[in-house]
């Protein structure tokens, strides 16, 4: 410490204001305002309650479907059993219960009395229904893995340095993308009003699944040399999905299309595995993604027949697919991507020409299964793809 | 994996079979059976599966098994007609030689092919396995479940398989 330092020279701290003053304000004026709803029902509760007398309107069941009880199937009791029960399973067209309420509940009585969650938007079934969205949920339960456990780390053998690198390059360029698919889905999640629990239920097992794929690449990096490098083509393409201005339009983005490319890079993946460490990850994941694909298909199908202008409907898709595309384009175009897998296709670093003559083929592939999928929800995309059909590499 | 299982494991691996036979898919659909706790693990797998063999039949014609996984379990495996080729979701399409490449690393491997001998990898470019379907989403299916399929195929790493000459 300084001979000159004393610490009657030392200033005051600045006088620290709280960092949430402002929101807790905000709070407390939000409920002080709707005071006349909830304080009466907290005065009603306080009076029966020093009176010690019972309510027990909750077992009158006039308005109930009570007594309709659920039989579970072979595999034990699903969504699709329960809303077999008559007056469970009808989904509004168009949901007006904006609160937490549950479908098939007694609840309209007392609606008046309930408040209302604003950011309950997505009040149409068909910006975000899908009719596989309960097969694909119960499947994704069941099928669950844990990436700590289940993949046999173990077993993981060291590569050559060229096929390490590739290898860790992949895994950081997943690494990199996976969780936008979990971040996308929460970002409209919330949106989705409970009326919708299924597609909720859904999405909320695409969120577990991509922080799985991102827990399980990041490990495969760090436990194999470590991650390599970030790439903007990446990042781009990941802020086109987040910010697409629908929910239809990024589902659409993201698991059609995206997941769709990102489900050929696991089988790739799988394909040019140098261990069967990976080869088991890849396995696992392309697994997840497939089911992330089917819901972005029957998603954009239920979307699209079920527009009021149907023609208004395909040429706004038709204009964000344009874009999007092109977006989605610069991340598998980047060299941090197409090269890894160029050289694990091809075997090392010395056989990387054969290895983008293999990922030409796998491109057209890949393409075509997106067009097919486009063209099995009902978007025909064929005429306007923005993606060239062929890998545009020229070979040297 | 206990006592029971074990000697019933045993029992459905004593004897060989000939490859392609509507009792060799069995075989594999009664291991499957007896292999409940790890197909539980893994999950449901819910589709009809066609494997074509193209020059396993008659004179060397194709000679197609149709297997119908529901739940954990291959609840029916029998010889498919073109009618049953309308109910399949996916098919698999492979020559004698490819299949039987397939399955003897799978023997080599007990129970494992190698890096090169996996569905997925026999089938990513189409050949020499082709998956197929009318329906984009019938055919992921084929992913959607791709660890259960491969592990009813590798179950044919515990008995012998006979090919014809």
């Amino acid at each position: 410490m300084s001979e000159s330092f004393r610490i009657d020279t030392m200033r005051p701290l600045p006088a620290s204001s709280s960092m949430n003053e402002e929101a807790v304000e905000r709070y407390e004026n939000e409920f002080k305002q709707h005071a006349t709803k909830w304080q009466e029902i907290l005065e009603r509760n306080n009076e029966r309650m020093k009176k010690g007398s019972y309510s027990l309107h909750w077992m009158n069941t006039d308005n109930a479907k009570w007594g309709r009880r659920a039989k579970p199937s072979s595999r034990g009791l699903t969504y699709t059993d329960i809303n077999n029960v008559p007056g469970y399973g009808a989904i509004p067209a168009r949901a007006t219960c904006l609160n937490f309420a549950p479908r098939g509940s007694v609840r309209d009585e007392y609606a008046s009395e309930m408040p209302v969650v604003d950011d309950y938007t997505l009040v149409d079934r068909d910006e975000s229904w899908a009719d596989n969205v309960i097969t694909l949920y119960e499947e994704a339960k069941a099928r669950q893995w844990n990436a700590t456990r289940d993949i046999p780390w173990s077993e993981l053998e060291r590569l050559p340095d060229d096929l390490e690198k590739a290898t860790c390059q992949l895994a950081t360029f997943l690494t990199e993308v996976e969780f936008v698919a979990g971040d996308f889905p929460a970002k409209w999640l919330y949106k989705i009003p409970q009326d919708f629990l299924e597609v909720k239920s859904f999405i909320v097992t695409q969120m577990m699944d991509e922080a799985r794929h991102q827990e399980v690449f990041r490990k495969r990096a760090i436990a194999g040399g470590g991650l390599l490098h970030a790439s903007p083509g990446f990042e781009w393409a990941l802020k086109a999905i987040y910010d697409a201005p629908t929910h239809t339009m990024g589902t659409f983005l993201l698991n059609l299309l995206g997941e769709g490319l990102v489900l050929s890079i696991f089988r790739s993946g799988e394909m040019i595995a140098k261990t069967h460490v990976d080869k088991e990850i890849f396995r696992r994941c392309l697994q997840d993604e497939a089911r992330h694909v089917s819901y972005g298909v029957l998603e954009l199908k239920n979307y699209l027949d079920h527009a009021p202008d149907h023609e208004k409907a395909l040429e706004e898709m038709h204009r964000f697919a344009d874009v999007g595309e092109q977006v989605i384009l610069t991340s598998f175009s980047e060299a941090a991507l197409a090269e890894p897998i160029a050289i694990l296709l091809g075997g090392g670093l010395d056989k990387i020409d054969q290895g983008m003559e293999g990922q030409g083929k796998l491109w057209s592939m890949s393409v075509e299964e997106y067009l097919q999928r486009c063209d099995r929800a009902g978007f025909p995309r064929r005429e306007r793809c923005t993606i060239p059909l062929e890998m545009p590499w020229a070979c040297s | 994996m206990g006592v029971q299982l074990m000697e019933d494991t045993e029992v459905a691996a004593r004897d060989a079979i000939a490859f392609p036979s509507v009792e060799w898919f069995e075989r594999l659909a009664q291991l499957m059976k007896l292999n409940r706790a790890r197909n539980e693990h893994l999950g449901y797998i819910d589709c009809v599966a066609v494997f074509t063999v193209l020059d396993g039949g008659l004179r060397g014609k194709p000679w197609s098994v149709q297997v119908t996984f529901e739940e954990f379990e291959a609840t029916d495996v029998r010889e498919a007609t073109t009618a049953d080729l309308a109910r399949a979701d996916f098919t698999l399409d492979a020559t004698m030689a490819t299949w039987r490449e397939m399955i003897e690393s799978i023997a080599r491997g007990h129970g494992r092919p190698d890096l090169t001998h996996t569905l997925n990898y026999l089938s990513h470019t189409g050949a020499p396995i082709r998956v197929w379907s009318d329906d984009p989403l019938r055919k992921d299916m084929f992913f959607r479940f791709n660890q259960s399929l491969q592990e009813f195929i590798n179950a044919s790493g515990n008995f012998s398989t006979i090919f014809p000459d």
